[in-house]
Parts: C-alpha cells; sequence; structure tokens
C-alpha cells in the first residue's frame, strides 16, 4: 500500500540579494498511512520550507528546483505555488507556529472554521454552522457556541491554537502538516494541544508531519524522526530508536546538549562553531567541520544518506563510531 | 538565612485599565535570594514574573511592598551606586542592543559613567569582559547586528557585568536560542556564579532550564507564588497540583506518548481573578474549602523552607 | 570583584560562530543608486551655485537695456532677459540664493523640531500631550496660507521666511522623531541603558536620538525642495526675495508677461527648480534605502 506523503529528492532554491542557495537539498521523507513523522532541525536546517514545498506556500523568492510530491501515491505538483482547491484535493493542511497571523483577525472564529465546508463542501449555511460547531467541540473549545462568534484577538494563545487545528480539519485532509505549532505556547498548554493531535490521530487516523526544534516533543508525538542539517536529511528513523541511539554524530551532538527536567547539575555540550553559510557549503559533509569525529575522507565527496538498518538511514560515512553510545565529545551528561 | 543579598517583600504592581479596574500583574510575592545562590523563578505567561523581575531591577515601581539589596531597602528613586549593583538581562537579544552602539562603546561608556577604570585600562578591562563571555577581542568593534542570537547574548552578559553587580537578572535568557546554543549561556552563567560569586535571578518558563542552574525555585501563578524551596527538595516532592502539572507537562527525552497533566482548561484572565485559591477553577483535586479561601503560603513541615501556599499542600499532622 | 581568565582565554570554547561582516556606510552608499543619482545631480547644480562668481559671465544685476529679450548667442549662453539681464548669471546666482535660504530655513525646524518630538516620545507625559496638541493646531492650518500670511506680517525678504518657516516647518520633525522615540524607547535597550545607571539626559541624548535622527534626516532632504518650492512661489507672488536679486521664483513671476513670444524666460529656471528638487528627492530616498536594516 503506497505511503500516504512521499517526497522524493526535493530541492528547493532560495534567492538572497541576487544570490541563490539551496535551502532544501535533496530531501526524501516517507509517511505511512495513519503515522506520525517529526522532523527535527535548528534554525536554518531548512525544516519549514520543506514544510512549505509540500504545501505549496513556498515565499516568493524561494522555488522547487527538483523533486517530487506524492500523496496517496498520486503527484502533486510541486511547482511554488498551488491553489487551494488543489491543496483540498490532495488533502493536506497545515498549522503554524503563530495562530494570530495565520487566522484573519477580521473574521469571526466560526466563520472561518466554516468557511471551507460552506465555500467548497457546498454545505448550506446552516449546515456549514453545525459542522464548524461540531469542530470546535472536537478541538476542545469550551462553549463554543460562544466562541463561534469570537474574533481571534479575544481568545487565549491556546485557543486560537485549537481554532487553527479546527479550520485545518474543516477541509477533511489526510495529512496534517504542522510547522512548529507549540513553540510559542506555555508548557501546560502545549502539553494540550500535543494531546489533542494525539487524540485526532487515533481517531481519524490523521497522518502528522510535525516540525519543531524540540528533541523531547517530536519523541512525544512521532513514530518516525528525520533530522535535518545545513538543508539536507542527515538521519531518519523510529522515535525510540533515534533518540535512543543516535547514528549521526549532529543527532548525537544535539542530544548531548539538551537538557533534561528530571536530572539536576547536568552538563549539557554545546555544539562548536557554527551553521555553515547556506552560500558557501562546506566540501562533502555539511557537519563536517563541527564534528567531533571528522575523518578526512568526510570532506572529500558528497555524503549520501544511507540505510544503515531496516528502517534506519544516516548520511554518515563513520556511524558505526556511534553505535557503541554517545558520541565522544566530551564528558556526557547524566 | 542571613541577611539574604537581594530580598523582595509583599511586592505589589498593578496596571490600571480602562474602566476603573486595575490588573495585578503581581500581587504580595515575597522571596529571597541568599549571596551566591541562583534563584529559579519558574511560570507561565501572565504568571507576573517578568514584573517582579523589573521591579527587582528598578526598571518598574511597585505601588506597594519593598526590595531590598543587603538589607537596605530601594526606594523608588535608585542611586547609581544601587543601580550599579542589580542588572538586567532581556529575553530578546535582538531588540536588547543598541543597533548603533558598537560593543566597546558601549562597555566604554558604562565604564566611564561610573567610573570604574582609568580611561588607560578601558581596552584592557573592556578585552576581559569579552573573554569572561566567551567571545573574541574583536567583537569588541562589531555591531551588534554582525552577530548571531546567542553571541548577542553573550554581549548583553557582558554588559551586564562591565558595572560589576553583585546581582544578575535574566528574563528568559535562552528561550530565543536555538537549543544547541542554550548549553553555551547556561554554562557561563553557572560559571560566573561559581568563579564570580554572582548572586542571580533566572526567570524561566522551561523547568529544565531553571533546574539545570538554580538553588532556590519558586514557581508563581497569576501573580502570586505558589511553591517555593531549595531545588532538590522542590523537584523531588512536588507539592502544589500546579507545580505538579507544570512539571508532568515538561517535554522528556525519554518519554514516549503525549504527556498529559492534571490541568483542566486555561488560566483565567488576571483581571478577573476567581474567588478563594486561584488556582481551583483548573485543580484536579480543588475541595469546597478552596473556593472560599485563599491559601496562605505555608512550610511542608515545620522548620522547613519549602513554602506552599495550597490547602493541602503541607505534610498532614 | 576581579576578572576571571586573562584576557583572550576563552571561557567556553563552544559556539565560536563567526562575526558577520559589516560594509562601511561609504561602500553602501555607493551601491545605492538612488542615493549616487541624487549626489551627483545634486552636486552639479550646487557646485554650479558656488561657482557662480567665476562662470557666470556678467553680474545678474547687470542690465543691458540695448539687449533685451536676445535668445543664445556667444555672448549671452541663455539669452537676455526683458532688462537685457544675463539670464545664465542669473540662473547661477538665482540658484545660489534658493539653496541657501533652502538649506538655512530648514536648519532650524530640523534641529529643534528632532529634538523636541524625541524629547516628547522618550518622556511621553504631560510634555506629549501639550506638544502633540500645539503640533495638531499648526497642521490644522494649510501650509501655504500660513507661510503667506507670517511673512505678508513678519516682512518680505529672506528674513521673513527664515522666520515664517522657523513657527511652521517644526511639526513634521516632531511627529516623525516622536514615532522613532516611541519605537526606541519600548526596546529593552534603552531599559538597559538606564538600568545601567545611565541619566536620562545621557540616554536621551546619545542613545535615543541618534535612533530618532536618520528619518528626519531623510525628511529634511525633501524639506529643503519644500522651502525651495515655497520661496519661488513667494517670489512668484512678490513676497519672496526681493528685487533685482536673483531667484528662480521671481525669472518665473517676471517672465510671465513673455510667455507667448520668449518662454525660455520662464521655462529655463522652472527646469533648474525640477532638476534640483529631483536631485534632492533622490538623496532623500537614497538615503532611506541606507538606513533600512540589511
Amino acid at each position: 500500500m503506497s505511503p500516504l506523503l512521499e517526497v522524493s529528492d526535493l530541492t528547493v532554491e532560495v534567492q538572497r540579494q541576487r544570490r541563490v542557495f539551496r535551502a532544501v537539498d535533496g530531501v526524501s521523507l516517507c509517511l505511512p498511512d495513519g503515522g506520525s513523522l517529526g522532523i527535527v532541525g535548528e534554525s536554518g536546517s531548512g525544516k519549514s520550507m520543506t514544510l512549505r514545498a509540500v504545501m505549496g506556500l513556498l515565499p516568493r523568492a524561494a522555488r522547487v528546483r527538483g523533486g517530487t510530491v506524492r500523496v496517496a501515491g498520486e503527484l502533486v505538483t510541486a511547482r511554488g505555488e498551488r491553489s487551494s482547491a488543489d491543496r483540498r484535493r490532495h488533502r493536506l493542511a497545515m498549522i503554524f507556529q503563530d495562530p494570530l497571523a495565520a487566522l484573519d483577525p477580521v473574521m469571526t472564529v466560526g466563520a472561518q472554521v466554516a468557511e471551507a465546508p460552506r465555500r467548497v463542501g457546498g454545505l448550506s449555511a446552516r449546515a456549514a454552522r453545525e459542522r464548524a460547531l461540531g469542530l470546535l467541540r472536537l478541538v476542545g473549545i469550551p462553549d463554543p457556541a460562544r466562541r463561534y462568534a469570537s474574533y481571534p484577538h479575544e481568545l487565549s494563545g491556546g485557543l486560537r491554537q485549537r481554532v487553527m487545528i479546527a479550520v485545518a480539519l474543516s477541509a477533511d485532509p489526510a495529512v496534517l502538516l504542522c510547522d512548529e505549532p507549540t513553540t510559542a505556547l506555555d508548557v501546560t498548554i502545549q502539553a494540550q494541544i500535543l494531546a489533542l493531535l494525539q487524540d485526532l490521530r487515533d481517531a481519524q487516523g490523521l497522518g502528522l508531519v510535525f516540525v519543531t526544534h524540540d528533541l523531547a516533543v517530536v519523541g512525544q508525538i512521532c513514530d518516525q524522526i528525520a533530522v535535518m542539517y545545513a538543508g539536507r536529511i542527515v538521519e531518519t528513523g523510529p522515535a525510540a530508536a533515534v533518540l535512543g541511539a543516535p547514528r549521526h554524530p549532529y543527532t548525537a551532538a544535539l542530544l548531548a546538549s539538551a537538557i533534561d527536567v528530571d536530572s539536576a547539575r547536568q552538563v549539557p555540550q554545546a555544539i562548536p562553531g557554527a551553521v555553515p553559510d547556506p552560500f558557501r557549503p562546506p566540501p562533502g559533509c555539511p557537519f563536517q567541520p563541527r564534528c567531533p569525529i571528522a575523518q578526512p575522507d568526510c570532506a572529500a565527496g558528497p555524503v549520501p544518506l544511507r540505510d544503515i538498518a531496516p528502517g534506519r538511514s544516516a548520511a554518515c560515512l563513520h556511524h558505526d563510531m556511534l553505535a557503541d553510545g554517545p558520541a565522544p565529545a566530551g564528558p556526557g551528561h547524566g | 538565612m542571613a541577611d539574604p543579598r537581594l530580598e523582595a517583600t509583599d511586592l505589589m504592581v498593578s496596571f490600571p485599565l480602562p474602566g476603573g479596574r486595575a490588573l495585578r500583574a503581581v500581587d504580595g510575592v515575597t522571596f529571597r535570594v541568599g549571596a551566591g545562590q541562583i534563584l529559579g523563578l519558574v511560570g507561565e505567561s501572565g504568571c507576573g514574573k517578568t514584573t517582579a523581575a523589573r521591579c527587582m531591577a528598578g526598571l518598574l515601581t511597585p505601588q506597594s511592598g519593598a526590595v531590598r539589596l543587603d538589607g537596605v531597602e530601594l526606594g523608588a528613586r535608585r542611586s547609581t551606586a544601587q543601580r550599579r549593583a542589580i542588572q538586567m538581562i532581556f529575553q530578546d537579544p535582538y531588540s536588547s542592543l543598541n543597533p548603533r552602539l558598537t560593543v566597546r562603546r558601549m562597555l566604554r561608556e558604562l565604564l566611564a559613567v561610573h567610573q570604574l577604570v582609568p580611561r588607560a585600562a578601558m581596552e584592557e578591562r573592556c578585552q576581559e569582559l569579552m573573554s569572561l563571555v566567551g567571545l573574541p577581542a574583536a567583537a569588541l568593534g562589531g555591531l551588534p547586528g554582525q552577530f548571531s542570537g546567542g553571541q548577542r547574548q553573550r554581549i548583553a552578559i557582558a554588559r551586564a557585568l562591565a558595572t560589576e553587580p553583585r546581582v544578575l537578572i535574566a528574563d528568559e535568557p535562552v528561550s530565543s536560542l536555538d537549543v544547541s546554543v542554550q548549553a553555551t549561556i547556561l554554562r557561563l552563567f553557572a560559571d560566573l556564579r561559581d568563579r564570580l560569586g554572582l548572586t542571580m535571578i533566572i526567570i524561566s518558563h522551561n523547568l529544565a532550564v531553571v533546574r539545570q542552574l538554580s538553588d532556590q525555585v519558586a514557581v508563581m501563578y497569576l501573580g502570586r507564588v505558589v511553591e517555593e524551596g531549595a531545588a532538590g527538595e522542590l523537584f523531588g516532592s512536588v507539592r502544589h497540583p500546579y507545580a505538579r502539572a507544570l512539571l508532568a507537562a515538561a517535554p522528556r527525552l525519554r518519554q514516549r506518548g503525549v504527556a498529559r497533566p492534571d490541568l483542566l482548561g486555561e488560566p483565567p484572565s488576571p483581571v478577573d481573578l476567581p474567588s478563594g485559591c486561584r488556582f481551583h477553577p483548573r485543580c484536579p483535586q480543588a475541595a469546597d474549602i478552596c473556593l472560599t479561601e485563599d491559601p496562605l503560603p505555608r512550610p511542608t513541615r515545620s522548620g522547613s523552607t519549602h513554602i506552599v501556599a495550597c490547602h493541602f499542600g503541607a505534610d498532614p499532622g | 570583584m576581579t576578572a576571571g581568565p586573562a584576557a583572550g582565554v576563552p571561557l567556553t570554547d563552544d559556539d565560536q560562530a563567526p562575526i558577520g561582516s559589516r560594509a562601511s556606510f561609504g561602500a553602501r552608499a555607493v551601491r545605492t543608486p538612488a542615493f549616487v543619482a541624487g549626489v551627483s545631480v545634486t552636486g552639479v547644480i550646487v557646485l554650479l551655485a558656488l561657482l557662480a562668481p567665476v562662470i557666470g559671465r556678467y553680474s545678474p544685476v547687470q542690465q543691458n537695456l540695448l539687449a533685451t529679450l536676445q535668445g543664445p548667442s556667444a555672448a549671452h549662453w541663455l539669452g537676455t532677459d526683458e532688462f537685457g539681464r544675463d539670464i545664465w548669471s542669473r540662473l547661477l546666482y538665482g540658484g545660489r540664493t534658493d539653496l541657501q535660504v533652502g538649506v538655512l530655513a530648514v536648519l532650524f525646524p530640523f534641529c529643534f523640531g528632532s529634538l523636541l518630538g524625541t524629547l516628547c516620545g522618550y518622556l511621553g507625559g504631560s510634555l506629549d500631550a501639550i506638544v502633540m496638541r500645539v503640533v495638531d493646531v499648526v497642521l490644522a492650518f494649510p501650509f501655504y496660507v500660513l507661510i503667506i500670511a507670517l511673512v505678508f506680517f513678519v516682512g518680505e525678504g529672506t528674513h521673513g521666511i527664515f522666520i515664517a518657516f522657523a513657527l511652521t516647518d517644526w511639526v513634521v520633525y516632531t511627529r516623525t522623531t516622536r514615532g522613532a522615540a516611541l519605537v526606541a524607547t519600548s526596546q529593552d535597550w534603552v531599559a538597559a541603558a538606564e538600568g545601567g545607571g545611565l541619566s536620562r539626559r545621557r540616554v536621551l541624548l546619545r542613545h535615543v536620538l541618534p535612533n530618532t535622527i536618520s528619518q528626519a534626516i531623510v525628511y529634511a532632504m525633501s524639506d529643503i525642495v519644500l522651502v525651495i518650492l515655497a520661496v519661488v512661489t513667494l517670489g512668484y507672488l512678490g513676497l519672496g526675495i526681493q528685487p533685482p536679486a536673483p531667484d528662480w521664483g521671481a525669472m518665473i513671476s517676471d517672465g510671465q508677461a513673455f510667455i507667448t513670444v520668449h518662454p525660455w524666460l520662464s521655462i529655463i529656471p522652472g527646469i533648474a527648480i525640477i532638476v534640483t528638487g529631483v536631485g534632492l528627492s533622490l538623496i532623500g530616498d537614497g538615503l532611506a534605502d541606507l538606513q533600512r536594516p540589511q
């Protein structure tokens, strides 16, 4: 059975100040039916751009230069912008980090949730309103009848995020693309939103692609993880495996730099150096200038993403050096 | 503890609203930080932690209550020496540095105004400050726009250190930074505490950050401190239901499956506070007494410094 | 409290991110087309005005009633006017006068208005409220009506012009810098400067003002154009620079009587005004482009 969402060799170029760089470089992803995939990376890794390319919401300065996107086997035009009709047809919906920016400030919340069922689904005004109320209830908004007439700015951050999820669900998507949806939320509200997404997955079999920089969050809600660095995928695999036994030095370094609330007095290791200048990518592996186990052959030529075990892949020539535990990057934490 | 380095007593800050009402951002907050200790102030948005911190730093005047430095009360207008002694580091590294001043000019101005160092020695002192925060001396000639978020935050720390303060208050110092950079800044704070004996207040909504650094922790909700105590004891035995929910909701690397903290609904508007205990509408164990009586902070056992404001927070008996 | 390790020894060896580079103002300026064009055009005009005594071949007021209303010739490059005065010389000296008056008339409003606006934005309170009401009152009057009335009241000539502009032109600077000051003051770095023990006066003058003045400078460029136009208009109405001193506005006005037979009498100074206006506007645009954060 074909995967729900399949991205093959996607490349996106961005123009900045008359120069062009690759924000996404040969990215391939696979989301099985009902699965949840987390894309993890820091700023500049290309994770958001990847999601926007799939959704067809690239900024004007960006262009898809290669690769394909398929939803349920059907090829989706991956050329820059697509109409919202296309997106609905392909059953993709997206939620964003800042609901205040993503919701129309002059339309009531209810009207926004009812819009797709009415305009596209062809429902009558009353039926659309019923459906909207149902969706508001589904996403856990208290007193939906009263909230229907509220404007986005009248709601708290958590409620706004729920409204945005309701709007996304109103298009009856098969896949929900999430671009850092909980990053700006308080931690207890974040937990509630993650719980909501999990419940929607359980109830409707909704596929989820979740982009975030927070390793712990992605570990909670995603079955599979893909780690991105400098526009490329450097590691993929099941969440537990990638987080527990990383096979790429960048993943290992990210884990070593994270702090956990359960242990006191850790010594997190920061990653030396900085993300490479996108206009001047280093030769060979993009991480090699900062990598603690870099060897001469790492800079020699491109390092492709290769399967290293069933269901796991890593873009590292020396991933087996990590097979025995945390990267030898200094004192570990505990 | 003996005379704490920094102490807030019954701080109350309210902001007037149209229609005659007032928003009490900070409503009777008391805490103490001992010399050379780090206090972690934790809470979510709207709890008043930033407002309380700005009060301590002298950027806001409280309506009532007192802030004391080494036992001396700081009035509404602080002397230059008093302002020097407490320095603040802000959350957003992109708006906390004057975009038109080079790092060198910014530091030199502070050194000159407070007459900390003779002119001839200024350049050397600037370089010392740079090395204290782990930046190269070449950074002195740069404008803020040339630096990354983590570097800017370190420049902001160097600026705070320039006046040789006794207390450093850091408001969400790492929230805007990438995860791999956060580690550097946190280690820097720990190092400054160990090496320079600085007293610090770290404000964060991230419990992991607070646990990393703090000797003492205070949890705030809707303008009040609901639980405080030594870090080890508080994290080991959380008493207040809100603090417990906060701890349960914190994402953990080893956790699979979503955390479902025992917490109902949304935080109420701080203008329309619930009766009795402020937390009762969301509390999983709210009882009748919680609706009518506002719990006072009490030690969990007699003689303990672990304080909790909950009718059921203390040990029975 | 003494510092820790010796200078140059990094405390942590992490995060050695490279520091971005910054092109100097000059380097960026030459890459900004509007700025370069504006400076070139205006520069030529200013140069010509400065060199008027040298390249103007006659005195601008010297009449030659035997050679009135002549077309361009070897003796008179742009011809002569109805009194036989050399148009080329009058153009150059007129430019001198108009540019001088334009710059000087803007100087006081620029300095006073910017400082006042920054003060209002930074301090707020009753000062802000009072000043803004005054600004509202001044802005309620149509600009030209006010200028003409003031010049009429105070007296014609450059001295009247200076006073009229001093009293009316400062308001836009105040509004602009007040807005910029409000933005700056809301940023943390102002709180940090005050918290660092710097006096409010110091913070205002050394920190906030440099950040607000840039917008005022951009506006000042177009303001000079406005002033020149106003001087020209006043001159046209007979309220400006008094004859026989040359002034582009007076030249246009004088040439009006001959517009059907000798149109160049009015057209030539008109073109000069347009070119000067465009040049100054381009400088303003260029500066605005340069100020924008990269």
